[in-house]
């Protein structure tokens, strides 16, 4: 008898389950025609993505989308990859069942959280058409392919399939596939263009993956691809153990019995991050929890005593037990030099400026906020800034005015950095358009449709302190960029305007044309640099020219300096002026005294770069008398710079010697976290 | 009668000078320059002996140091070089023409037709010829003017041509060429009692149909807003040859303002030639701040820029008699404005029935 009413109880919830989601689909992304198609792409390319990147495959992602109906809206979408694809028995648990995901309990930074997204298409294809979603999987070790069209029963939770077989699975050009998956479905959706489109969605997703080849090919036939811009797959990461200041009381709880560890100091160390023995110590003292208690035999006051000493509730000599923080190479930021390859590979448009910050940690999560900035030419000035939103390397799309990282950039007063912003609060106008990324073990969304981040204030600060930080790169590209046109100005001035004016005036007074030196000197009265940074496409390197005038009536002398990318490995090529290393990064060359109406010339190349790389060469000057194009040297930086090189590198000797140390990722302490738990709220 | 025209060589000469002060400004190693009268409300003054506004000592250099005026300085070279060609080709040409002319001047085209028009008038300022002297039309169409006078035009054939602005014109009058030089128009004889220069074509197109101008025995003339150098100076003309008085008829509002004070004292634009172009006896007729309360006219709020505007007449010279003043303030605290054609309130005669002949009572003209 009580089996059996156990086994209903089980098999209510999973009914609950499965026509919750039926009756709440907008939830998931399926609540307008549009939405729905854009929802499909994202969970199918999603998946890729991140099945890539477990196996370690660079990703290459063909996505077509065909009317099938017009009038009544028929749609299908194919999606192939060239992931590891699924095992056979597999396949029909992915896509015909909810919640079952392989990263469901790891912590660590997935584009997939709950083993809902593809289910829900598949689940949204039967409700629209009454059809199955047809898969193809091939992976390595198998000859064929597996095909096999899956539907679900949602009131049991189960996969329904169909056609199972096996088949050879050949490319277009004949060759065979050795792995991937392909997922065909249909639906009743509609395809639009614009800010909220299937295209804009995988051009976002180019962008934060810059190490994908994306090829789309819309319903009128037209191809769009987004090369892949490097070949290297993001930075693989750990999972890591949860840490204690993100756990909730049902996860302790199900970890407590779920232990076969026989004391409690044993099971803290062995199931938390930032957990020293020390720690484990102090905790159960506070909680009042002997150390040799059995973690299984727990009572639920004690569950609630650990977690309030988790917590910092409870003090030892007032003060919270201190924890470590955990370790972050558990995230997988883009960095900064692919966010620029990305920005710049899906806008057209001079410069980008791009901010990673270093990875810190909220409420027990460790993550890490990037931006990105993409500014001139090509977009729109009196528009509002186009908007990018990436969590995890997710685009978000959907709900812009109610995501933190939107209210993070209302809250920069851009006017200070050179953009439009109607009394220095929303979102700026100008012809740029800003990207932000979260990456994170735990994104906190306001909704399941996952398109809007929920509130956090440590997070929102930290987007802030980031965008500000960018803000001042614009801030120096615009004033450079102003002074370099006042510069031309003057150079057509005496080049072009008053050659032509003494020419004429003497055409006409029928005289010689007088000599011109001296009135130039007299309006210029200033040095002069010209910096020009190009990439020649025939070397594939990066030329750069350095020009300096003395445009006054004295001779004058200088050290010139300039920036470049040592550090990103460049070589310095034909720089036939010699010069020496004044840093790392920064090269000098002590120049010749300078005569009146003199110029000189420095150039140089730069190999072991790629295009966009380095755009921007700083000039910088030691000498008396300013040189417009160049900036004054700040000694006081040079010698920061040199300290922290000198530091830099006994510090990586350092390091090396202790690197068998038993917890070498993690850092100092934090403090407990305080408030609600909102964005990094951790848990289930 | 004066004559402003200058011979050609003369206007040569002139022009030179201008150059001159480029070129020599080269020899010497300074930035070319080009010196002129500031042209603006702060550098105007009366001129007692002439009796109008005039450019008073302030100048301005403009000098080849930023890119602008280097430009501008470039341009008018070219300028002058194509005043050169025409004087000597025996030809010439529009304003317009010449922006159009100076697309082939590389580096020194204009970038506006507005550029063109100034610079225009920066050498006449400097060279103190006229742009008829350049061989310099303007764009602008000349007004209207219809009353029982007579004068002598000399047409595109070369032959004089006597035209009485009443019964040899239809109805809507004769119209002012843009040259009124004694060469092109002489004035012969008239049988009025006054001029009446109006601001607006229909107010104008009412009096005559009206038959005021037969009725009041006066010449009507046709302002067409901001009036053109050629009306301002036929009016000038018929006012001192026939010696007739001059009233004005305009809207209500710190624009009519203005124009009458280019009728009158002389314009700040071309306070070079005020002396050629103002007529001081004029008198603004109407329609004043007191109008608009005494005659209970429909009006208009104040906007921002009317009231900008009038603030800016306070402290312009041209307006620093007490009457003015006392308009001007009048206008601000009332806060309203009101057209010429508001008269109309009344029914279409009132403006010839009752308002002209009760402002004209109060100058002795009616
Ligand atoms: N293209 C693919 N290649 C290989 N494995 C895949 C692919 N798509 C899905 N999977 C596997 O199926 C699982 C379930 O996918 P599903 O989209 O339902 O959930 P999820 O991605 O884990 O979470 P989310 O609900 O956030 O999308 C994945 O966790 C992954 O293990
Ligand atoms: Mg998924």
């Amino acid at each position: 008898m009580s089996g059996t009413a156990e086994r209903m109880a089980k098999n209510q919830k999973q009914v609950a389950i499965s026509e919750f989601f039926e009756k709440n689909k907008h939830f998931l992304g399926f609540d307008s025609l549009t939405r729905s198609l854009i929802t499909a792409v994202k969970e199918a390319v999603d998946n890729s993505l991140d099945a890539c990147e477990e196996a370690r495959i660079l990703p290459k992602i063909r996505v077509q989308i065909t009317k099938i109906d017009d009038k009544k809206n028929i749609i299908e979408l194919k999606s192939e990859d060239n992931g590891p694809g699924i095992p056979q028995r597999s396949i029909e648990k992915v896509f015909g069942q909810l919640l079952f995901g392989s990263r469901f309990h790891a912590i660590r930074q997935s584009r997939g959280q709950q083993g809902i997204g593809i289910t829900g298409v598949v689940m949204y294809s039967q409700l629209t058409t009454g059809r199955k979603t047809h898969v193809r999987s091939k992976i390595a070790t198998e000859a064929s392919a597996a095909i096999v069209d899956i539907g679900l029963d949602t009131r049991k939770n189960k996969a329904t399939k169909s056609n199972e077989s096996r088949e050879i699975w050949e490319n277009p050009d004949g060759s065979f596939k050795e792995h991937g998956l392909e997922v065909t479905t249909r639906m009743k959706a509609k395809y639009q263009k614009g800010r909220q489109s299937v295209y804009q969605y995988l051009r976002m997703t180019s962008i934060v993956n810059p190490h994908a080849d994306i090829t789309f090919i819309d319903p009128e036939g037209e191809t769009h691809h987004w090369p892949r811009v490097t070949e290297r797959l993001p930075t693989k990461v750990e999972s890591i153990k949860p840490h204690p200041h993100g756990i909730h009381l049902g996860t302790l709880q199900r970890m407590c019995t779920e232990s076969t560890d026989s004391r409690m100091t044993v099971f803290l160390r062995n199931n938390f991050s930032g957990m020293s023995t020390r720690a484990a110590k102090e905790l159960l003292e506070v909680a009042e929890i002997s150390e040799k208690a059995k973690p299984k035999s727990l009572k639920p006051e004690q569950y609630r005593a650990l977690l309030e000493a988790f917590q910092g509730e409870r003090t030892l000599n007032n003060k919270p037990v201190k924890l470590l923080n955990p370790p972050t190479n558990c995230l997988s930021p883009i960095e900064e030099l692919l966010i620029k390859k990305g920005l710049s590979k899906t806008i057209d448009s001079r410069f980008v400026t791009t901010m990673t910050r270093s990875p810190t940690v909220t409420q027990g999560n460790p993550y890490q906020v990037e931006v990105g900035l993409i500014f001139g030419d090509g977009m729109l000035a009196d528009k509002p800034v186009e908007v990018l939103r990436f969590a995890n390397r997710v685009p978000l799309m959907y709900q812009q005015g109610g995501c933190l990282l939107t209210k993070a950039i209302e809250s920069v007063d851009w006017r200070q950095y050179g953009l439009d912003q109607a009394g220095g609060r929303g979102v700026p106008k100008g012809p740029a358009a800003i990207l932000v990324h979260l990456a994170s073990t735990n994104v906190q969304f306001t909704s399941e449709a996952k398109e809007a981040l929920a509130d956090n204030s440590e997070v929102l600060d930290e987007t802030r302190k980031a965008l500000l930080e960018m803000g001042r790169g614009l801030r120096k590209h615009l004033e450079k960029k102003k002074k370099m046109a006042k510069t031309q100005e003057k150079f057509e001035l005496v080049n072009d305007i008053i050659p032509a004016i003494a020419e004429k005036s003497a055409q006409i007074l029928g005289r010689p044309v007088p000599e011109l030196a001296g009135s130039i000197t007299k309006i210029m009265s200033a040095v002069i640099a010209e910096e020009e940074t190009v990439w020649n496409k025939e070397t594939k390197k990066t030329d750069v020219s350095i020009t300096l005038f003395n445009y006054t009536s004295r001779a004058r002398s200088y050290t010139l300096l300039a920036s470049w990318p040592e550090r990103d490995g460049a070589v310095m090529e034909n720089n036939n002026t010699g010069g020496r290393k004044e840093a790392t990064g920064v090269w000098a060359w002590k120049l010749d005294t300078l005569e009146p109406g003199q110029t000189y010339v420095i150039k140089y190349t730069l190999s072991g770069l790629e295009k966009g790389d380095w755009t921007d060469t700083d000039v910088f000057f030691r000498g008396s008398q300013d040189v417009i194009g160049a900036t004054k040297m700040d000694e006081k930086l040079l010698e920061e710079i040199r300290r922290q090189e000198a530091v830099g590198t006994s510090k990586e000797e350092e390091s090396s010697d202790e690197s068998d140390d038993v917890e070498p990722l993690a850092e100092p302490e934090v403090p407990p976290p305080t408030g609600q738990q909102t964005l990094f709220g951790g848990g289930e | 009668m004066m004559s402003r025209t200058h011979t050609n060589d003369e206007t040569k000469i002139a022009l030179h000078e201008v150059v001159a002060e480029m070129y020599d400004k080269i020899v010497k190693g300074e930035a070319p320059t080009m010196t002129l009268p500031v042209r603006t409300k702060t550098n105007i003054a009366f001129d007692d002996k002439l009796g109008v506004y005039k450019y008073g000592k302030k100048r301005s250099t403009r000098d080849a140091t930023s890119l602008g005026s280097a430009k501008q300085l470039l341009r008018a070279l070219h300028v002058v070089e194509f005043i050169e060609e025409m004087i000597d080709a025996g030809k010439s040409s529009t304003l317009r023409e010449m922006y159009y002319i100076s697309e082939a001047w590389g580096l020194g085209k204009f970038g506006s037709q507005n550029e063109s028009n100034n610079l225009a008038e920066d050498l006449e300022v400097v060279t103190k010829c006229l742009r008829e002297d350049f061989k310099l039309r303007p764009e602008e169409d000349g007004a209207r003017m219809i009353g029982n006078l007579t004068l002598r035009e000399r047409n595109r054939r070369g032959e004089w041509m006597r035209i009485n602005a009443r019964d040899d014109v239809g109805d809507s009058g004769y119209g002012v060429p843009y040259n009124v030089e004694l060469e092109k128009i002489e004035l012969l004889e008239h049988d009025i009692k006054f001029i009446m220069a109006i601001e607006t074509g229909g107010m104008f197109d009412r009096l005559i149909e009206n038959g005021f101008d037969e009725d009041f025995n006066c010449g009507l003339l046709h302002l067409k807003g901001q009036p053109a150098r050629s009306t301002r100076r036929i009016l000038k003309r018929m006012s001192e040859e026939w010696d007739l008085p001059v009233v004005v008829f305009l809207d209500g509002d710190p624009w009519s303002f203005r124009i009458f004070a280019s009728i009158a004292y002389g314009a700040i634009k071309t306070a070079h030639i005020s002396e050629y172009l103002a007529t001081p006896s004029a008198t603004y007729l109407g329609i004043t701040a007191d109008d608009i309360m005494a005659y209970d006219l429909p009006n208009d709020d104040l906007s921002p820029r009317d009231v900008e505007a009038l603030k800016a007449e306070l402290s312009d010279p041209r307006f620093a008699d007490p009457w003015w003043q006392e308009q001007i303030n009048m206008m601000l605290e009332l806060g309203k404005k009101a057209e010429q054609q508001s008269l109309a309130k009344y029914g279409l005669d009132f403006v010839t029935d009752t308002y002209l002949p009760e402002k004209l009572a109060e100058l002795g003209l009616a």
